[in-house]
């Protein structure tokens, strides 16, 4: 058996006296990509909150690479590549300052060199010395998932990733996503549409009112790939 | 943590250079509270030391508080307080670059706090003044850490900026105290070691302020 990158152990949040996840468990393995898909207010994106350790839960436990999440050392922080519903983008920075800085932060030892190849990766190479806040939706999404995977992290949880992108956008990010896969990575991806990795060991979830339930064999078959539709 | 702290700084005076609010803000506001104050004392409070000492630290304080409760709400805007807490930087590493942000930021305001202070009440560019200088900074520091720490929390409510005000102002009070008493004694020419008692619970205060923040903010921030 595979060592679990991420775990939630029955994982329960609460807001209040309302839930929003019940009981959760689900396991991220190296090279395996977890799709959760649902409705608006399912729990994706605490899900995914709770995952990464921003928020605590009600019951129950998260752990990352063997400890607790919320315990995580700064060496294993860095493992971690994190997308949420806002792109935790300095508006006021341009997204190379911004790649730059966030690249620092995990200890990358040639910052500029990688942000300047992230902006390229992600066809942001003509706006890379504009303001952040000058950006588009799309390409500023572009720019959050470039600065969650400039650190070359091995766990990747992405809260809609494909919200605001286009079509070759979408490509492009499922382009990156396979690539990690390939290397190793775990991957955790949110969405409220269902998409697919080629060759890519999926499982996929759906979850209804805070319970987390496998989509099924029969739902993995109906599986569109969402870019060659479109 | 040193790399940490450069980077998160360097990041910091570089959005204050390009639009930033925080030190406009500390100027604009430091200016009003000294107009109003001139005209409330009237001329005769001209050469004053307790009413010019007075009227410094309410201005201090009045535009400190607002000053750093943007400060820190900069960080919510697109949840980037949250990039920084994903990031392996440590959560004491965050607040210690915060609070030396805004007290960098205090700091300059307070060079032209001073200026204005000699205009409006009519005081001498001596020595006295630069006496001043290590008081100002103390109470900065205490400012920044307290404000800093209790904006953290109170940023992300919707009344926010007067509940900061709310929750500092009363902790403060004793560097408010200290520090109208020692730069009232400078500035009518005593030497800094006849207000050791004031720095000395200035400095205490300080440490209080600086400790709690650096323990705390890991639990306060999101």
């Amino acid at each position: 058996m595979n060592i679990a990158l991420a775990e939630a152990l029955n994982l329960s949040v609460m807001f209040g006296l309302r839930s929003v996840l019940a009981e959760v468990n689900l396991r991220l393995e190296r090279g395996h990509l977890a799709l959760i898909t649902g409705a608006n207010g399912a729990g994706k994106s605490t899900l995914v909150h709770a995952l990464c350790g921003l928020i605590g839960p009600s019951a129950g436990q998260v752990r990352m690479f063997g400890q607790d999440v919320r315990r995580l050392q700064a060496q294993d922080r860095r493992r971690v590549g994190v997308m949420l519903h806002r792109s935790m983008l300095y508006r006021n920075l341009t997204p190379r300052e911004n790649l730059e800085f966030y690249a620092k932060l995990n200890g990358c030892e040639r910052a500029s060199e990688d942000a300047a190849r992230w902006l390229e990766r992600m066809g942001l190479s003509a706006v890379g010395d504009q303001r952040a806040r000058e950006l588009s939706r799309g390409m500023e999404q572009r720019l959050a998932i470039a600065r969650a995977l400039i650190g070359e992290p091995e766990l990747i949880l992405f809260d809609e990733p494909f919200a605001s992108l286009d079509p070759q956008g979408t490509a492009l990010v499922v382009d990156l996503l396979q690539e990690r896969l390939a290397r190793g990575a775990a991957v955790l991806v949110t969405s409220h549409e269902t998409v697919a990795l080629k060759d890519a060991e999926m499982e996929s979830y759906r979850l209804n009112s805070g319970r987390l339930l496998p989509a099924g064999a029969e739902a993995n078959r109906r599986i569109v790939w969402r870019w060659m539709l479109s | 943590m040193l790399a940490g702290l450069r980077f998160l700084l360097h990041k910091d005076l570089t959005l204050e250079r390009r639009g930033g609010r925080v030190v406009l803000e500390l100027c604009v506001l430091s200016l009003l509270v000294l107009v109003v104050l001139a005209i409330a004392y009237g001329p005769e409070a001209g050469g004053r030391p307790a009413s010019a000492a007075g009227a410094l630290w309410v201005a201090l304080i009045l535009s400190g508080l607002p000053a750093a409760s943007l400060a820190v709400a900069a960080e919510h805007e697109n949840d980037c307080i949250k990039g920084l807490r994903l990031s392996p930087l440590e959560p004491s590493t965050i607040y210690v670059a915060k609070v030396a942000g805004v007290g960098l930021s205090m700091a300059v305001s307070e060079a032209a706090l001073l200026l204005l202070l000699v205009l409006f009440f009519n005081l001498q560019f001596d020595t006295n003044l630069l006496r001043l200088i290590p008081i100002l900074l103390l109470g900065a520091l205490g400012l920044a850490a307290l404000s800093t720490l209790l904006g953290t929390t109170t940023s992300r409510l919707r009344a926010g900026e007067m509940l900061l005000a709310l929750l500092a102002a009363p902790l403060y009070v004793p560097e408010l105290i200290a520090g109208i008493k020692a730069s009232t004694a400078v500035l009518g020419g005593s030497g800094l070691t006849a207000v050791l008692l004031p720095l000395k619970i200035l400095a205490a205060c300080d440490l209080l302020f600086v400790t709690c923040g650096y323990l705390l903010f890991e639990y306060l921030a999101p």
